[in-house]
């Protein structure tokens, strides 16, 4: 063994890399975790406990930052003074929108771990049905209950604070104690259950309401909301705090930053993948590593680059892509609909703390008996809260008495966003674009995709219901809003190297493996067969578990 | 990822950009730094995108929009220095333009309606023209009527930087508002019972 080849390989650091190197090297693998991004460690957070005052600009993105990530800046919430630091430069790394296409990523060690919605819903039996029921794209290769216990595995490790419902749409996990919901919001859930038989709950959130002994680095919960900055309490879940301390505290982990890997290598005569090419980030020098097993988990259209960059003879149109479905099949969470609403009754009642979770209304559109002209369905989240002082300024106050109405707490509101299920488009698509190159002259991506009819009628009643439902608790004020998106701005991207019981319509196998090459696992959102309306993370997570346990029961068998 | 904006922050943001006549957007060049040596009259800061003069009448109007009281107001915590320099880095060239076209046509507005300049007015009727202005911009927002009077959309600019340079200070999150770094809980309380009862500076 020269210094160059390990038991395993891994591609990425964010929530399924994380996982498939934790799981590998406590399985005995010796695992090089390559990442394309810098080396970023758990308590690295430069901006985790800056107060309010000490932010430049009041927080905001100057116009120079913009000129670097203006793609990045699209979602809004992205590039702050608070967070900019964890998103990339557009200009390094830039990408071709045949039509918009809103792609936020992060490049470091964690990726977008850091500074993701940690929401952890699992898919429901539904779910894993819908295509074989309606037609829509192919059957998943697998069902609920193959899952289940893997769902088990990971929310016990990291941590998952929910509310059992009881409900098959949305099947309850190993939940941690649940957040509170606030007066109003309780008061909307209990409207819901008896006006339209709908349930409201608290969001299921990576967040320690309960300490986790296997996790000692690991704290509760502090209600800071802060967490898009990095938690140094370490009391969300991301890469840094949880799975990859894990992986080093094994022996077996050599992680390796600043790695971009850009070419799988495949040996034709044994038909196998023999190890991966990397391009330096800071020296642009090339090397060359190698091992028995690679995990692919550089996120949905990271892996489907590597895939499509990774051409030979055997593979003409990229790694793995017999069927022609390699970067096809684009899904996103469809959202930015929905409607806000003004609530009377309650200003006697106030909150402590910042909560870093909302509400969330389970899916209930084309559930049971409940048809209509479009399949699948939504859920919405959202919140309660008491407006600040923001709304002092269109109100008619000046002088003194502007900071008498700010330091009063504002009147209550209402939220509630749609995130809708996007179907399978075999032509909703990403392609290597060859005639730009990134910093370090590799061809760019080049995104076709977008919402259709069935998302279109969906929306509809997204933006509908909202307002029904908010005018049936009498909050007053209601304003529908569905603002146009292009596709990626729910940062749920899925798809485009889907699992699949047929080698002619699919890339992926049952266990996450390139159906034409056995020792290539994707266990990111690219390996998705269909999207559900629910946040895919966790999905993510008992995927990456599930593929690597079988990778090394197959590599004691002898069949990898 | 989930998104979970604060309807406060879409409201503001929405609302500021009709206010200034269409979406607030588009990365565009930096600004041309103007009269960079000059100082305030204040002395205490020293301009790097107005004018003395505009710097001036600037700090005038944020002081009436925020004064010092039993608290500090927001010359004394540095707003006039904070809007400065989010003209200066955040704003766009367009906007950067329409900015100072609202000054000018601010101070047009004071010589029309009392036949001298802003700062040359005696302190009540300088309140008074920036309340006069306030209100025609409130009534104009009420009724959907944009009369396209830039002296009104800087006023309104100015408020909304005023209002974001006081409430992102020390001590406008902790005397006016109040602030907790380190909640530790999250609990839904009566009023009297939620800090001080005041608005949570985040």
């Amino acid at each position: 063994m020269d210094n160059n080849t390990y038991d395993a390989i891994v591609v990425g650091t964010g929530i399924s890399g994380g996982w498939a190197a934790k799981e590998l090297t406590e399985k005995g693998l010796k695992t090089l975790v390559l990442e394309r991004g810098r080396m970023v460690r758990h308590g690295e957070y430069p901006t985790a406990t800056l107060e309010p005052w000490q932010f430049e600009y009041a927080g905001r993105p100057t116009q120079r930052d913009l000129e670097r990530q203006g793609v990045q800046a699209r979602t809004g919430y992205t590039i702050t003074q608070a967070t900019k630091h964890w998103f990339v430069d557009d200009v390094d790394n830039p990408y071709t929108e045949i039509k918009r296409f809103d792609w936020m990523r992060g490049y470091q060690v964690g990726g977008r771990s850091i500074v993701w919605g940690r929401q952890s819903y699992r898919w429901s039996p539904i779910d894993f049905e819908a295509n074989a029921r309606d037609g829509h794209g192919v059957d998943w290769p697998i069902r609920y209950e193959d899952l289940a216990p893997w769902y088990d595995y990971v929310e016990s490790f990291i941590g998952v604070s929910g509310q059992a419902e009881g409900l098959p749409q949305l099947p309850d996990g190993k939940f941690l104690p649940p957040m509170e919901l606030n007066c109003v919001e309780k008061y909307f859930r209990d409207v819901l259950a008896e006006k339209f038989g709908r349930r409201l709950t608290i969001g299921r959130a990576a967040h320690l309401t309960a300490l986790l002994p296997h996790s000692p680095q690991r704290g509760l919960c502090q209600y800071r909301n802060r967490c898009m900055r990095g938690c140094p309490y370490g009391a969300y879940f991301s890469s840094l705090s949880s799975t990859l301390p894990a992986a080093e505290k094994t022996g077996n982990m050599t992680l390796r930053p600043n790695s971009i890997v850009y070419e799988i290598i495949y040996d034709e005569k044994k038909n196998r993948a023999t190890g991966v090419r990397v391009i330096d980030a800071e020296t642009n020098q090339h090397h060359e590593f190698f091992a028995r097993v690679i995990f692919l988990c550089a996120s949905t259209f990271g892996s489907t680059f590597i895939m499509l960059n990774s051409v030979s003879n055997r593979f003409p149109n990229g790694f793995g892509n017999d069927s022609g479905e390699l970067g096809c099949n684009i899904m996103d969470h469809h959202l930015n609909v929905g409607a806000s609403a003004e609530v009377e009754g309650f200003d006697d009642k106030y909150y402590v703390g910042r909560r870093p979770n909302g509400v969330y209304i389970v899916r209930y559109r084309n559930i049971g008996n409940d048809k209509r002209d479009y399949v699948r369905g939504f859920g919405y989240q959202g919140h309660a809260g008491r407006t600040g002082w923001t709304s002092v300024v269109t109100q008619d106050v000046l002088g003194a008495d502007i900071k008498t109405k700010a330091a009063t707490p504002g009147p209550w509101y209402i939220y509630l966003g749609g995130f809708g299920e996007m179907l399978p488009y075999h032509e909703n698509r990403v392609t290597l674009d060859r005639t730009r190159t990134d910093k370090w002259g590799l061809p760019v991506l080049a995104f076709d995709a977008e919402l259709k009819e069935n998302e279109r009628k969906m929306r509809k009643d997204m933006m509908q219901d909202a307002v029904e439902m908010l005018e049936a608790a009498g909050f007053k004020n209601v304003r529908p809003f569905d603002a146009e998106i292009g596709v990626g701005l729910g940062i749920h991207e899925m798809g485009t190297a889907r699992m699949g019981r047929d080698p002619k319509t699919s890339v992926l196998n049952a266990w996450n493996q390139v159906h034409a090459c056995k020792n290539v696992f994707v266990t990111d959102g690219s390996c998705m067969t269909s999207s559900a309306c629910v946040n895919p993370s966790l999905t993510y997570m008992a995927l990456t578990a599930r593929a690597a346990n079988y990778a090394v029961e197959e590599l004691k068998r002898r069949n990898l | 990822m989930s998104l979970n904006p604060t309807l406060d922050r879409r409201e503001l943001i929405k609302r500021v950009a009709y206010l200034m006549g269409g979406a607030v957007s588009a990365p565009a060049v930096l600004g041309i730094l103007q009269g960079c040596t000059a100082k305030t009259p204040t002395g205490t800061w020293t301009p790097v995108f107005f004018t003395a003069a505009q710097a001036a009448l600037v700090e005038e109007v944020a002081d009436i929009l925020i004064p010092r009281t039993d608290t500090p107001g927001a010359k004394d915590v540095g707003v006039p220095a904070f809007i400065d320099l989010m003209l200066k880095d955040t704003y766009p060239k367009r906007d950067q333009d329409r900015y100072l076209e609202g000054l000018n046509a601010f101070e047009a507005g004071a010589r029309a309606r009392h036949g001298r300049d802003f700062l040359k007015l005696d302190a009540g009727t300088r309140v008074d023209y920036v309340r006069h202005v306030h209100e025609k911009a409130l009534l104009g927002m009420r009724t959907g009527a944009t009369n396209g009077d830039t002296g009104q959309q800087f006023l309104m600019m100015t408020k909304e930087l005023t209002l974001l340079g006081f409430f992102s200070s020390e001590v406008g999150c902790t005397q006016v508002l109040q602030h907790s770094s380190v909640p530790g809980e999250y609990r839904c309380v009566p009023l009297a019972e939620a800090g001080n009862g005041r608005t949570w500076a985040e």
